[in-house]
């Protein structure tokens, strides 16, 4: 069988973590890349051993071998760039958020369904090994009909700098659009249930002059009064704390991750710090359910959750606003 | 010693409190004595049904009598402003059984926090979800929700002033804004029996207090031993109980004339649990007005 040919967008922070899982994937191979900065994606190229590079989609699109793309740019890019990722032909594995806005998640979808391609959004933590396993547990039925989610992902350190893309609300969609949609988006699907309302809360607590919220508190109620409390924060001190915690309470049981759940502790001469347990590649797995879309197999991540994780994350953007809860209709 | 009378052996739904904590707290503690008669006594330990027990405890301020009141103090805001006032105005301690928040590791965190080991504090997020027991008819809000909201007023020393809850009166989410822009959030109530966790007893119960300066986590349910055998796997306490505590609280405050937990606490913590009763009934948050002036 022939290889799956791919093209990255963006040679950025995140792109390593795509090429890596390609790399992994004997039915995936990695065609070029593609960034806006063409020194950068020239030493990308060069780093892959000499591969393609250009400065722009369109180029790449008319590469020959290319059936499908990643795209890693920034997210006020995912909507056009991927309008013509349709436009070609291609699948396309975008990375969150699909989109800025719903009206652009919309569009894309409707591109491909169009397009009679596949659209997967990289909602990543689908594909973590906790993610998975406390899917697995829910659809297990241990803990009965689930009605409660807490999960809180906390990290200590802001975005490098004032010219950084993932400050400008106008760039990233906000906080809730740029992160806070992998806790939107996990918590309903270990949940099962139709979102019906969003109540948030969003501080900038680093510095006053942030104009994006870096600790959210997003709380999600469900058709069936289920509740998903999730907290998204880059504004914890000490700057090098990164936590996760998760409780999932259901009609028959709990199912709980402190924050040391998955790592063991050094005490060391510079503080206390975690060394997570090795896993599995969430990125790797994430790369295997797409081309097993490709393939004909069902989404692991449907193009209509993406839409919802956007429906979400604008809705809780809304709810700080307006400081009221607010109606979600996806 | 003091002089201690029991009244009442009720509480919300199945509850007897007086008996399975209040009684048992009184007969080994050093202070107190039990006697059979409200006449002879100084003090009542007053658990009658909630319906009834705004009337009882205001009646015993009357009579001159210190009071220990199950929680919660009073059915409504309204009885309990009433008998904050009439506690001043008669110069008698009443101490309301929030008992929670003297969980030894809560002390020594309301004590850290308060001489800022984690800075300003800005938000913090609490769980108290009890497994199993008997559900309270009046739902768990009303039954167990001042304790979180009390320890948060503990830790915090600030009052609230918007409430919004959401999910079931069994198991509920208080979103709180306090002054000074801090927020908490409060999951509460009860989940179905687990195993190795006695009846009624707390599944989860930890406080997560973030600050300018650094993060406190408390686990409540330590300080405690983990013990397995063939056929259980759970903790166990080893701290001063939380009631021996609370009776601490109550026999300092009889000697001192003012205890370090009275009906203001009560009033507060029930107007933040009336506030979120109203924010689920119409689905938004609800503004708690000024405290209520008492001449306190
Ligand atoms: N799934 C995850 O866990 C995860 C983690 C981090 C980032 N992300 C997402 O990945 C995407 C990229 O984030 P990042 O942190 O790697 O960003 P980055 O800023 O490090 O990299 C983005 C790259 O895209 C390039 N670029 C910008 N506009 C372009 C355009 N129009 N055409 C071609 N290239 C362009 C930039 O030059 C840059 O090299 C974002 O959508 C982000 O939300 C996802």
């Amino acid at each position: 069988m022939d290889r799956i040919g791919i093209v990255l967008v963006g040679a950025g922070f995140i792109a390593d973590a795509h090429s890596g899982a390609i790399d992994a994937d004997p039915r995936a191979t990695l065609i070029g890349i593609v960034d806006a900065d063409p020194a950068r994606a020239a030493a990308f190229a060069r780093k892959q051993g000499g591969i393609r590079y250009a400065p722009d989609l369109d180029t790449a699109l008319r590469w020959p071998g290319v059936d499908a793309v990643i795209l890693c740019t920034p997210n006020d890019t995912h909507a056009p760039l991927g309008l013509a990722v349709a436009t070609a032909g291609k699948h396309l594995l975008v990375e969150k958020p699909l989109a800025t806005t719903l009206a652009d998640a919309h569009r894309l979808a409707d591109a491909f369904e169009a397009a009679d391609r596949v659209l997967v959004a990289a909602h990543t933590h689908r594909f973590y090994d906790y993610g998975r396993a406390v899917k697995q547990t829910i659809s297990s039925g241990a803990i009965g009909r689930p009605v409660l989610v807490r999960l809180a992902i906390l990290g200590g350190w802001i975005w490098p700098d004032w010219s950084a893309w993932v400050g400008d609300p106008e760039r990233s969609g906000g906080h809730a659009l740029h992160n806070g949609v992998h806790l939107l988006d996990l918590a309903t699907w270990w949940l099962g249930g139709e979102p019906t309302g969003v109540y948030a809360r969003g501080r900038k607590q680093t510095a006053a002059e942030l104009r994006i919220y870096d600790y959210l508190e997003m709380v999600v109620s469900y058709a069936d009064g289920a509740t998903a409390v999730c907290e998204m924060s880059r504004a914890h001190r000490p700057g090098s704390l990164a936590q996760r915690e998760l409780l999932v309470a259901g009609t028959a049981g709990i199912v709980e991750q402190g924050w040391d759940g998955e790592s063991s502790l050094v005490f060391g001469e510079a503080g206390t710090t975690t060394v997570p347990a090795a896993g599995g590649n969430g990125f790797a797995a994430q790369l295997g359910a797409w081309l097993d879309a490709i393939g004909g197999a069902a989404p692991a991540m449907p193009v209509a959750d993406a839409v919802r994780a956007v429906a979400l994350g604008v809705a809780v953007e809304e709810s700080i606003a307006t400081g009221k809860p607010v109606a979600v209709t996806a | 010693m003091i002089r201690v009378a029991l009244v009442g052996n009720a509480g919300i739904g199945s509850q007897d409190h007086q008996n399975s904590m209040y009684r048992p707290a009184f007969e080994r503690h050093p202070r107190f004595e039990l006697v059979d008669t409200a006449e002879e006594a100084e003090v009542l330990s007053i658990a009658v049904p909630l319906a009834e027990r705004g009337t009882a405890v205001a009646d015993a301020i009357r009579a001159g009598k210190h009071v220990l009141a199950d929680k919660p103090l009073a059915a409504t805001l309204a009885e309990a402003t009433e008998i904050e006032r009439l506690a001043a105005a008669h110069g008698v301690v009443v101490v309301p059984a929030h008992h929670q928040r003297f969980g030894a590791a809560l002390r020594s965190a309301i004590a850290a926090v308060r001489a800022g080991r984690v800075g300003l504090p800005w938000n913090v997020q609490c769980d108290f979800v009890v497994a199993g027991g008997d559900p309270a008819p009046t739902g768990e809000l009303v039954n167990f929700g001042l304790y979180p909201v009390d320890v948060l007023r503990a830790l915090l020393g600030l009052e609230v002033h918007r409430v919004h809850a959401t999910g079931t009166p069994d198991l509920v989410t208080l979103l709180l804004d306090h002054e000074h822009g801090v927020t908490s959030t409060v999951v509460c109530g009860r989940v179905p029996a687990l195993r190795d966790v006695p009846p009624g007893g707390l599944a989860v119960h930890r406080y997560r207090i973030s600050g300018s300066h650094g993060v406190l986590a408390v686990d409540a349910r330590k300080p405690a031993l983990q013990v397995r055998t063939t056929d259980t796997f759970g903790p166990v306490w080893t701290g001063p109980g939380t009631v021996d505590v609370l009776l601490d609280v109550l026999a300092a405050g009889i000697a001192a004339g003012r205890a370090a937990l009275g009906p203001h606490d009560a009033v507060q913590a029930q107007r933040v649990i009336e506030a979120a009763q109203r924010s689920m009934a119409v689905g938004q948050p609800v503004a708690i007005g000024q405290p209520v002036e008492t001449g306190e």
